[in-house]
């Protein structure tokens, strides 16, 4: 099993290729002074340049942070609620409608999404802009940060809540001193979760905007349909950077983890 | 002594209909050393865990220091148990989980200081206060977890198979220090196992559970000597148990010959069932020997010889020797009319109490 | 007790009633309103009586269906090589890296990378192949498709694969399987879950694309997901929009069926 034949690094170094080969390819061209992506004329900065000097798309990129922001808050409050609310559930045949109910929103189509919220939002009389955005937000990062935060409940070792009582402390401290301390990495994960789903949208978003607001990824379909402006590829080359940052932060952050629970074991054998 | 803590008339019964207690009724003084053993389903855990305010009882009532405390949350209890796996909580360190029960009732920062200190310096760790949990090994975590329970000074400990973690070394040290401990401290220990050497051991008195019932109570000494049935016989320690008749007091019969004994108060040609320990058996010369034996296999374990023999009807007897023999050779076994204990079948402990009033031995 | 118990689940709630199943109930509602405001089953009579709708279905489907061969015929190798490499989790990670990309701009490469004068069509006329039109083609849809999803079905099935015990393979071998009997009878169907969830993760939501058919495949591909947007948004015919929108659920409820069934 673990012998490996050349044909398979060149197979894995081809797909790795044609996986960044469309991103590097926008980076590229980022830095050409031409109007295409298809020869390199010289290099410049002034994709960059314009992209900095464009208030309109500086505050369509913060309204997306805020907007990503504020809506895995929420999502991160309600879908913690909920899972508490799921765990204590005792009958199965409850808890098992509850999750399905719960992940309809995690599989289902984003336009069926977009299109029964158009609907709700129609049908309620509420006008579309940021707060129908953020409120479809909030609602389809809730099932994520539901499903990230299950399992650490469930990892809980029920004497530990036991221990709790028999230390004296009432239902609210056992939630505060050792529930959320305890799932709290499950909680960081969902927010996590739904920052990158709330930033990543476009279909529910492009149903629900309406007149005046927009975030990024609708404004970069509307360029995009317009045709080719290399002022989109700087902005990949930063958001590319961006992303690539977090990775190797959570790398790094996991495999800190990982050595020092291997510390620890080493620590406990010399003992 | 005062009884700290009642059950009076207790049944559980789970939502499956499974009854993990029956009508149990069980006294516990304060400040003594108690085990509740019992094989695994006797109901022994459910004992302590209704004690303790985490299971409801289905009916009956439990009273401590006199109250009825049956509806009593956990949380009021003043009563503190150390769990089977510890239970020390992985995101705080052995400070924070020692000092969790005294924030809870926001004492004053130096007094929880003091405290810890000392509940340290009493299960001998004084030096691990900074510690994580993940950085202790499983006999640290044992006290540790005592720790946190005695930190809250309660009058009654309840220990649920405290020390079947650990390995059999640290399990003697453990209930040598848990001996010392309760000793120190002058609160009731509750401690539940499995394991019958632990309990006769450390305890002051042991209820024998099995099946949701309390089988026997008493002093080691008592249920080791004395065991009122089959049932505790083979639990409690080994033994050699065989079918016999009670031919009239003082007289029974089993393996096809009648012995002197020091049982009465039982119906004439009654069966019973005979009782003979076998560090109560002594290998002697064949013809100064009660029974004949021919010796089949000996082990030696350090303190004694283990022999198994097998007598001419083919009963296998288990004996305590404590010098070696050779295997196939014919000896006698001889045992006084005290090491005889006839169990009548079926009588419960309290029959069996009034019998031996009566009759006395 | 009882009362502070349903307080703070009380959010939660909310939420699974407005936003899951209150837009369940108008979707369906809204799939049974005809053009004049009647209850009415027209627009389901109307669907599956069209010429148009019902190839448009079959097209979406077949799209969708090669986009998900392609994508497991080239992922379940690549996940399988990593699964022998040391540092799999970084390879894994490198592998995940372009998913937080957002869509539109790799869809947004492409039109680059396929247009006229795009790198494509220069490296096919080095071969005096020459320019063709490549974007809006369904060719460009499928590779788009496919060029997303990838990583999508990679992960589930490097999860699954890394699950099953080395051992299970010495197993096998010291049994006298060959290495395609191994595969076949050990590795394969205990990857099978893997493979399954990467189907579910990337049949449905293709069937249901729209922003990359409108970019990369033009108006010419029509997938359930752009009718859906256009009878939303574009002829405003929403009760037909919802009808496909009810039908596109049907199919995804079959399908998920179908995958978790055969267990």
């Amino acid at each position: 099993m673990k012998k490996k034949s050349k044909f398979e690094l060149i197979y894995l170094t081809l797909v790795m290729i044609v996986l960044y080969f469309p991103i590097f390819y926008l980076i590229y061209f980022s830095f050409s002074s031409g109007d295409s992506m298809s020869y390199f004329e010289s290099f410049t900065f002034d994709h960059y340049q314009a992209l900095l000097n464009d208030p309109r798309l500086i505050r369509i990129v913060l309204d997306t942070i805020l907007l990503a922001l504020l809506a895995s808050l929420f999502a991160t409050m309600i879908g913690t609620l909920g899972a508490l609310y799921i765990h204590q559930v005792k009958k199965k045949s409850v808890r098992n409608s509850l999750l399905s109910l719960n992940n309809i929103l995690l599989v289902s189509p984003d336009v069926i999404i977009g299109a029964s919220f158009l609907i709700l939002f129609t049908f309620a009389g509420f006008s579309l802009g940021f707060y129908s955005v953020l409120l479809s937000h909030i609602a389809f990062c809730v099932p994520i940060v539901v499903l990230m935060i299950l399992p650490k409940l469930k990892e809980i070792n029920p004497t530990l809540i036991d221990a709790a009582y028999d230390l004296g402390a009432s239902k609210y401290k056992v939630l505060s001193a050792i529930i959320l301390p305890l799932i709290t990495p499950g909680i960081l994960s969902g927010f996590f979760m739904a920052l990158t789903y709330s930033l990543d949208d476009f279909a529910v978003t492009f149903f629900l905007t309406g007149q005046g607001f927009t975030t990024l990824s609708v404004e970069i379909f509307s360029r995009a349909r317009r045709g080719i402006s290399l002022e989109i590829n700087a902005l990949s080359t930063l958001m590319f950077l961006f992303s690539l940052l977090l990775v190797i932060g959570y790398y790094f952050l996991s495999r800190y983890n990982q050595n020092r629970k291997i510390n620890n074991q080493k620590k406990k054998v010399t003992k | 002594m005062a009884t700290i803590i009642e059950m009076k008339n207790v049944s559980k019964r789970y939502d499956d209909g499974f009854e993990a207690l029956t009508n149990l009724n069980l006294k516990i003084e304060s400040g003594k050393f108690y085990s509740i053993l019992g094989p695994s389903g006797s109901g022994k855990t459910t004992v302590l865990r209704i004690i303790a305010g985490f299971s409801d009882i289905t009916s009956g009532a439990l009273y401590f220091d006199n109250q009825n405390i049956t509806d009593m949350p956990a949380n009021q209890r003043k009563v503190n148990t150390v769990f089977q796996d510890y239970a020390l909580f992985p995101h705080l360190n052995v400070f924070d989980n020692i000092a969790f029960g005294l924030k809870l009732k926001k004492r004053p920062k130096e007094e929880i200081k003091e405290k810890v200190a000392n509940a340290l310096e009493k299960v001998r760790l004084p030096q691990h206060s900074d510690r994580e949990i993940s950085e202790l090994s499983g006999g640290q975590k044992q006290r540790i977890a005592i720790a946190r329970a005695i930190v809250n000074e309660p009058k009654v400990l309840l220990l649920d198979e405290s020390l079947s973690a650990l390995d059999k070394k640290l399990r003697k040290d453990m209930q040598y220090q848990l001996r010392r401990l309760q000793k120190d401290l002058g609160i009731t220990f509750v401690f539940v196992t499995h394991d019958q050497e632990e309990a006769l051991a450390l305890s002051d008195e042991i209820f024998i559970m099995n099946e949701g019932k309390i089988i026997q109570n008493g002093t080691a000494t008592d249920i080791y000597d004395e065991p009122v049935n089959r049932f505790v016989a083979e639990f409690i320690g080994e033994s050699n148990i065989v079918d016999g008749v009670m031919k009239v007091d003082y007289s029974v019969e089993f393996v096809g010959k009648t012995f002197e004994c020091a049982d009465a108060g039982m119906q004439q040609n009654e069966p019973v069932h005979v009782v003979l320990r076998p560090e109560d058996l002594d290998i002697t010369l064949v013809d100064e020997g009660k029974l004949t034996v021919t010796i089949v296999s000996q082990m030696f374990l350090g303190n004694h010889f283990e022999v198994n023999a097998v007598d001419e009807d083919g009963n296998q007897w288990l004996i305590h020797a404590t010098n070696s023999v050779s295997v196939g050779q014919k000896v006698g076994v001889y045992f006084d009319p005290e090491d005889i204990h006839v169990m009548r079948i079926g009588e419960s402990q309290v029959d069996f109490h009034n019998r031996i009033e009566e009759y006395g031995e | 007790m009882k009362l502070r118990k349903n307080l703070f689940m009380l959010p939660y709630l909310f939420w699974l009633l407005l936003f899951v199943i209150l837009p369940l109930i108008l979707i369906v509602v809204q799939s049974l309103i005809g053009t004049d405001g009647q209850l009415t089953l027209a627009n389901f009579v109307s669907f599956f009586t069209s010429g148009t709708y019902l190839s448009m279905t079959v097209n979406s489907f077949i799209y969708a269906l090669i986009v998900t061969v392609i994508t497991l015929v080239i992922s379940y190798p690549v996940a399988y090589i990593l699964t022998k490499l040391k540092h799999s989790q970084f390879f894994l990670l490198l592998i995940i890296l372009p998913t937080w990309i957002n869509v539109l701009l790799k869809a947004y490469a492409f039109i680059g990378l396929f247009s006229q004068s795009g790198w494509i069509n220069q490296f096919l006329g080095i071969f005096g192949i020459g320019p063709t039109q490549l974007l809006f083609t369904d060719f460009a849809f499928i590779f788009v498709a496919s060029y997303i999803e990838i990583p999508f079905m990679i992960l589930p099935i490097f999860n699954s694969l890394k699950t099953i015990n080395g051992e299970y393979i010495h197993a096998a071998n010291d049994l006298g399987a060959t290495r395609f009997q191994t595969f076949t009878k050990v590795i394969w169907p205990l990857s099978l879950d893997g493979v399954k969830s990467g189907i579910q993760s990337i049949f449905i939501p293709t069937l249901s694309l729209f922003m990359i058919t409108r970019l990369i495949g033009g108006n010419r591909v029509i997938t359930l997901g752009t009718a859906i947007e256009q009878h939303f948004l574009t002829t405003m015919n929403w009760g037909m929009g919802s009808t496909i929108g009810v039908i596109l659920m049907i199919i995804m409820i079959a399908s998920m069926k179908l995958t978790n069934g055969s267990k």
